[in-house]
């Protein structure tokens, strides 16, 4: 099993990112099938995953504080939050609907910033364990990324819809629609910019 | 003909080159990726969803999705006028998000998938062929029609609560093109794509 098992970069190959092409580490810096650049390891992966993770972080309070949509109603102004958005839409009777924003809009944001920070430690601090479970964290993670827009189309698609003449109704985005946007644009590029493989290169301490 | 080795994309473990036939599937023994699974009669199903979905943008982007009435009010709203209202109400960068998501990456990678499978289908090198191949593995998880679908779900429960909502023909040629666009995602074999890429790069060196 032992050699079987060994990575590609251990026996000086480096398969090219876009077309999967093998070749040898150091002969060229463009692969000599598709003419695409070649790495070893995505170059600086864990700054730029940890760079987009902490600008996230900070993104995802004002995110939450601040009301994602204004609805003008007769002249009426209220203003939601993602929470208070979902507590509207269980308080009449939506429990479905809501647990679907809820899941989309506070739980795979969270998952991601904390699921995303206990890969970058995994990785950094090689913890020797179960590269596996790890494995499948990080493609849950990849995987839930974009259904976390489902809030700014929601917003979007009611932008578009609400519009009725003499102010019957409208309806505004709100200051956290661009944190939200950006914390999950941010997640989804920290999460690509991670480069799986450093999750197994330590189990062949290279 | 020989298969050169394999690396897996997700783990880089070293494998021994494999090609199964239409219908299975190979997938990295240490890390369950899927590696392989090739499809029957890839490039021309390609070919016919993008041109599928070509045909299927303009009236999905333009036509009312849904429309609502409110107290003798109505009031249509498109694809387009997501992305015009939010950016008319100055949050240019969620507009430019949405538009981007819900309306250029998919058309782009339609596009794309259809100028790739026109010219391995008629066996023609091109020297961008390559350049359009990554652009459009690339792209691929910016386009989420199928969030969007969702996104217009819950925008119709929450208005049917005070309003009269009606579904517009937009939305049939939105849920169209969402599904050429999954099952366009479904058919392309990136193994056998790459492959005939290559011929055809050695086929214009060749003869250039």
């Amino acid at each position: 099993m032992g050699k079987a098992e060994r990575g590609a970069l251990a026996q000086g190959l480096v398969r090219c990112h876009a077309c999967g092409h093998l070749a040898k580490l150091r002969r060229a810096r463009h692969c000599p099938v598709c003419g695409g650049a070649l790495h070893a390891r995505r170059p600086h992966s864990l700054q730029h995953t940890l760079a987009l993770l902490i600008s996230s972080y900070a993104l995802y309070i004002p995110a939450n504080i601040f009301p994602i949509m204004t609805v003008n109603q007769f002249g009426v102004i209220e203003r939601h939050t993602i929470i208070g958005g979902i507590f509207a839409l269980v308080e009449k009777d939506m429990a479905p609907i809501a647990a679907l924003v809820f899941i989309a809009s506070i739980m795979v944001p969270l998952l991601k910033l904390l699921g995303l920070s206990a890969l970058l430690l995994n990785v950094r601090l090689r913890w020797q364990r179960h590269p596996q479970w790890w494995m499948r964290m990080y493609r849950l993670i990849v995987f839930v990324g974009r259904w976390s827009m489902l809030d700014i189309f929601m917003i979007s698609i009611l932008v578009a819809v609400v519009d009725l003449s003499g102010g019957v109704s409208q309806v505004i985005a709100g200051p956290a629609a661009t944190a939200f946007a950006a914390v999950v644009v941010l997640t989804m590029l920290a999460a690509k910019s991670l480069d799986p493989r450093l999750i197994w290169d330590k189990q062949n301490k290279l | 003909m020989t298969h050169p080795p394999d690396a897996c994309p997700e783990c880089d473990l070293l494998l021994r080159p494999s090609r199964p036939i239409v219908g299975e599937k190979i997938v990295c023994p240490r890390c369950g990726y899927l590696l392989h699974s090739p499809r029957e009669q890839s490039v021309e199903r390609v070919l016919a969803l993008s041109v599928a979905g070509l045909i299927l943008a303009g009236p999905a982007n333009f036509l009312p999705l849904i429309g609502i009435t409110f107290l003798g009010n109505s009031h249509e709203g498109t694809l387009w006028a997501g992305t015009a209202g939010l950016f008319a109400e100055g949050f240019w960068l969620v507009a430019a998000l949405v538009f981007l998501s819900s309306i250029f990456v998919p058309l782009l990678n339609i596009s794309l998938a259809f100028l790739i499978s026109l010219h391995l289908h008629f066996n023609r090198p091109h020297h961008l062929l390559a350049h359009w191949m990554r652009w459009l593995q690339h792209l691929e998880e910016w386009a989420m029609l199928e969030v969007y679908m969702l996104g217009i779900i819950v925008a119709c429960v929450k208005l049917s609560d005070t309003a009269d909502v009606q579904l517009g023909f937009g939305l049939y040629a939105f849920v169209a093109l969402l599904l050429v666009n999954v099952m366009l995602t479904g058919s392309l074999d990136g193994y056998l794509f790459w492959q005939r890429i290559a011929e055809l790069r050695r086929k214009l060196h060749g003869q250039g």
